[in-house]
């Protein structure tokens, strides 16, 4: 998914329905950070081509309000989406094309995944099939992705299809329990920095927003990793909201980190579960998983919830309706899933040998550029600091900083994007071939050297890459790398899973 | 942080808002209850949280369980049956785009509840109605009200009529399906071509579909459209069913509160889907069986109908943003002229109305002697930019299960609006192939497909009517759609939607799933629609169950006309 120059999440999230009248952002900030996005924010019409909200006439437009936030929403943050696709790297066709390390895509096992797709057992097509089925999903779906969650997320006991939703994507299944959780204008808690498309998939349908736990790069007092989040940050950022008047439904949690790459033990996940039942209602855990990420098939649209609340499993239901996956698409899950042989055996260490060396190769590259970053060993993306680069270290220079990447015909992520409290991170993806990864890398240097004349002071490295440290636990390893792009996790009242 | 009793949730909140509104003996109950209610479920949460960890103290847990879900299950009976009693004498209020956050649920549900209490009638009332403490308000209003339009339905699923293994299931014409093309659509779905595995099908995509697949769909309705130019792929967005194009339409035209004006009888799943989301309204303009001078032929859409639903609408305070046409009508069957079509659109255009065109059956005429002229056929539209065409592959294709809806407009503004909601309403890049795939091959839709097809619908449509015919049962719908439009008046009595609802339940009893007129808000008790789009020896055994209730229920007429008449 992308996340481009959208302006600032917050606009529609305050203008989309009658009841969101507050800038969520702003009140959560402290002066600095609302002063530096008011300036952004000033800015953004002129750098993105669009219109700000406020000047669309409501005369002229066909739209209803709501209607224009939602257009207006779209054509700022598909904008950098929109230019990469129009000029996209290609070896032969379009050598001087973008190059995309933006989109977070594992781009490295295509050929591992077209063959096991191609196989015959996938081409099965019945009537049953084709016609309208149980909205949560095929049976032998859900049977088969409670099996494999079990395996992968060793869950002490089986879980069971019946806790089991199937949508068509991750954003459908954020967009259907934020609107059967929260009413309008209620609230996540979210530590930032975070992979900033979710607040579109919150607000989209269900108007709920998200209340952010600021996290810094700065390790101080009882924080052991830069970015570390506490529970007293929870306990925090949940007092302000409070004191704001917005009511806190629950808490996201994504592991492994996005943009981060961190990922929580079992401990830190535990305290943050326990955080989780003091919030006002009972305490809930729905955990999400989807193949996106981890079998790099963002364009399949198949996302997963699972949940011991029938509740909840039954309000989404209501919803899959408009988030139904193609009956044929189901069964060719259900065969991908189970073939636990290929995914063992073929996939997975391929994918995690690929991922490494690209991983590699690029951590190099930026430690050769004296540049700081955080990498925590999973994920396929690094989390960059380029705070040296901004002399004034405002998110105005970020996002100019980010222009000229995309003028030097390299789309990345800017920090802004993840609403980093911090001006300077981005988020470079490289899950990529390494021919494309290697002429990325090459667009990211000039654009440095023509600008890092301000560098005075490189910080030293904060990179904490994938160590040994790790292969102790190797199951949890797996687990994490097979982990959802999101663990959401709200009110729990029986059950704590650990993470399943 | 410490629990704040005051946002303990109070399940079912949001039908608290209407207290004030009025204090007759029902609303009091009421919220004894939901009071009642919160207690109990505090009381049980108390008792379970102290288990221990010796058997029998699990069984004594387990057993305390049981009794909490029973006890919930009365409760929740209680608060229906209390809330249809509440709400039952209110007038449908002036609808305000409200301030507080569950005023749009609210909304929502007061004008179902004066307009159509219930979706579907339910088979029985035993079912636990939906109350609980973890979902939001709305998220409750949502899942109330998908299990009580799909209870049966999923009954359904779960007891499916099968010729070996299950004769005793259900058989079900109630859910409109094309069922009798599965042989074709199966061996072209097998086919080579279809099979495709492209990096590009598994990476994020165009949110608006795949650039091949709405290149092809925009070929596609210019050939079967008869479009005077090309269609432009750039008006074309793709959803995963047309459903979400519908959702999606009314999210970005209309504010909450707002409506569309639908003739009645409509498709009942249009309600369904204004009212998840997008929580807007829509409005019946009800058309009448009877014909008389000016209404030439049953359920005839006039103009001057039009008119006056759009004015009784205003007067209400009700903002109308639209009108909502299905052409071929379903449930009627019915096709609209060039020229009515053109006093409908010219009736929008006057004032400023949007119009959503469902043409989702577009394909399945198979009178041949009648031609289905699409709105995308005409030289000039009144109001191009407020014209937009709905179509999909469920019907006209028989596969539902695919997910594939698309939305053509001559307006950029709403189309990149309408695009947003690709990211909640995507279909898998492996689907859009085939979909292109398929749409593509007009040689065999043309050569093959829709000639079988059609022959198939009229062999089925002719056995049907011929089978009515003999039962002496009105029915309207000679050309097109998967369906017929039923009148069973004469075995109600009294002519209520009560007794619609219980003939409805007989059906049901006897595993057969029909859909009744109430679900299409059509104004006069007694209709039903009939899905004759199955295998005949289904459709057989479907009609023999038919027979069997009517008879049943005549039976059941004479003996209440006797007990009366000894009454008296």
């Amino acid at each position: 998914m992308f996340t481009l120059p959208q302006k600032d999440f917050r606009a529609p999230t305050t203008c989309l329905g009658p009841t969101c009248t507050q800038d969520l952002g702003s009140s959560h900030g402290d002066d600095l950070e609302g002063e530096c996005s008011r300036k952004l924010d000033q800015k953004l019409p002129e750098l993105c081509g669009v219109g700000d909200p406020a000047t669309i006439s409501s005369d002229t437009s066909y739209l209803s309000s709501r209607g224009r936030m939602i257009k207006w929403f779209w054509d700022s943050a598909e904008e950098g989406y929109r230019t990469y696709h129009m000029d996209e790297y290609d070896e032969d066709k379009n050598p001087s094309g973008i190059i995309n390390l933006g989109t977070s895509e594992n781009k490295l096992c295509f050929d591992l995944l077209s063959w096991r797709l191609s196989q015959s057992d996938m081409q099965r097509v019945e009537p049953s099939l084709l016609q309208y089925a149980d909205w949560r999903g095929h049976l032998f779906l859900r049977e088969e992705v409670a099996k494999f969650l079990s395996f992968y997320c060793k869950s002490p006991v089986p879980l069971r299809p019946e806790n089991v939703v199937v949508l068509n994507g991750g954003a459908s299944l954020f967009s259907a329990l934020a609107t059967v959780l929260c009413e309008a204008g209620e609230a996540f808690l979210i530590p930032t920095p975070y992979y900033g498309a979710i607040t579109q998939h919150m607000c989209l349908y269900g108007n709920v927003r998200l209340a952010y736990v600021y996290l810094d790069s700065e390790v101080t007092g009882l924080d052991t990793r830069p970015f570390q989040l506490t529970v007293e940050k929870l306990e925090m950022a949940l007092r302000e909201a409070h004191s704001e008047g917005i009511k806190v439904k629950g808490l996201i949690l994504i592991n492994p980190q996005n943009p981060l790459g961190d990922i929580y033990s079992l401990e830190e996940l535990q305290e943050y579960l326990v955080f989780a039942k003091r919030l006002p209602d009972p305490q809930r855990t729905h955990v999400m998983w989807a193949t996106s990420k981890d079998f790099g098939m963002s364009g399949l649209r198949f996302g997963t919830l699972y949940t011991e609340n029938q509740d909840v499993a039954t309000a989404v239901a209501s919803l899959c309706r408009y988030h139904g996956l193609s009956g044929l698409v189901q069964y060719q899950m259900a065969q991908l899933l189970r073939d636990r042989d290929w995914i063992n055996q073929v996939y997975l260490p391929e994918n995690h040998a690929r991922l490494k060396a690209a991983h590699t190769y690029v951590s190099e590259e930026l430690r050769a550029l004296g540049i700081p970053f955080l990498s925590r060993g999973a994920g396929f993306f690094i989390w960059v600091d380029l705070r040296k680069y901004l002399p004034k270290g405002t998110f105005e220079e970020e996002m100019l900083l980010w222009r000229r990447f995309l003028d030097n015909k390299v789309l990345l992520s800017f920090g802004k994007a993840f609403e980093c409290k911090e001006p300077g991170w981005f988020r470079f993806v490289f899950s990529d071939q390494a021919h494309r990864l290697c002429l990325g890398m090459q667009r990211v240097r000039q654009v440095l050297a023509g600008k890092s004349q301000v560098a005075e002071d490189p910080r030293p490295s904060q990179s904490q890459e994938p160590s040994d440290q790790h292969s102790s636990g190797k199951h949890l390893k797996l687990w994490f790398s097979l982990g959802p792009p999101s663990l959401l996790l709200n009110k729990t009242r029986r059950v704590h899973m650990s993470p399943l | 942080m410490s629990h704040r009793s005051d946002t303990l949730p109070v399940p079912s909140g949001q039908r608290r808002g209407q207290v004030p509104r009025d204090h007759s003996i029902y609303i009091q109950l009421l919220e004894i209850t939901l009071h009642l209610q919160q207690a109990m479920t505090e009381h049980f949460v108390q008792l379970t949280s102290r288990q221990g960890l010796s058997l029998e103290e699990r069984r004594h847990t387990e057993a305390i369980c049981e009794h909490e879900a029973l006890l919930s299950r009365l409760i929740c009976r209680m608060i229906n049956l209390l809330q249809s009693g509440a709400t039952s004498g209110l007038e449908l209020q002036v609808p305000l785009p409200s301030e507080d956050s569950r005023g749009d649920v609210r909304y929502g549900q007061r004008a179902q509840l004066s307009g159509q209490p219930d979706p579907v009638p339910q088979l029985s009332d035993c079912e636990p109605a939906f109350v609980s403490r973890d979902l939001s308000n709305r998220g409750i209003d949502i899942s109330v009200f998908y299990q009580s339009s799909f209870q049966d339905y999923n009954a359904y699923q779960k007891d499916k009529y099968h010729k070996d293994k299950n004769t005793l299931g259900f058989i079900n014409l109630g859910t409109s399906e094309n069922k009798l093309c599965m042989d074709l659509m199966t061996e072209r779905l097998q086919q080579s071509d279809m099979n495709c595995i492209e990096d590009t099908l598994l990476q994020y995509p165009d949110w608006r579909g795949q650039p091949f697949l709405r290149e092809e769909v925009a070929r596609f309705l210019t050939y079967y459209c008869r479009a005077p130019t090309q269609l432009d792929p750039e008006n074309v967005v793709v959803l995963n069913g047309y459903c979400s194009v519908f959702s999606a339409l009314a999210m970005v035209l209309c504010d909450p509160g707002e409506g569309f004006l639908v003739p009645a009888p409509f498709y009942g799943g249009f309600a369904f889907s204004s009212r998840l989301y997008a929580k807007v309204e829509l409005i019946p303009v009800h058309l009448e069986s009877e014909v008389t001078v000016t209404n030439t032929h049953p359920f005839q859409l006039t103009v001057d109908k039009l008119e006056e639903a759009l004015l009784e609408a205003r007067l209400e305070g009700k903002k109308v943003r639209g009108l909502v046409l299905i052409n071929p009508q379903n449930p009627l069957g019915d096709i609209y002229s060039p020229d009515s079509l053109m006093k409908y659109l010219e009736f929008a255009k006057r004032y400023n109305l949007h119009v959503i065109i469902d043409e989702i059956y577009m394909l399945s005429v198979f009178d041949e002697s009648i031609t289905f002229h699409s709105v995308l056929s005409m030289k000039s539209l009144p109001d191009s930019n407020r014209t937009h065409v709905i179509w999909g592959t469920s019907k006209d294709f028989g596969i539902s299960g695919f997910r594939f809806g698309a939305l053509y407009t001559h307006n950029k503004e709403v189309a990149s609006a309408v695009s947003a909601f690709g990211y909640l309403h995507s279909i898998s890049g492996i689907a859009q192939h085939k979909l292109c795939q398929l749409l593509q091959n007009t040689e065999w839709i043309d050569k093959v497909y829709l000639p079988t097809n059609c022959y198939r619908l009229r062999e089925a449509h002719k056995y049907i009517t011929a089978e009515l015919k003999a039962l002496e049962i009105p029915f309207h719908n000679r050309s097109s759609g998967l369906y017929v439009w039923i009148n069973l008046k004469k075995y109600l009595d009294p002519c209520t939607f009560e007794e619609e609802r219980l003939l409805y339940c007989r059906f049901l009893k006897n595993k057969l799933l029909l859909s009744c007129g109430k679900t299409y808000m059509c104004k006069e008790p007694g209709w039903f629609r009939l899905i004759f789009a199955d295998e005949l020896p289904r459709l057989k055994l479907a009609m023999r169950r038919f027979c069997d209730v009517l008879q049943e229920q005549k039976e059941a007429l004479i003996v209440k006309q006797l007990e009366d008449a000894m009454r008296e």
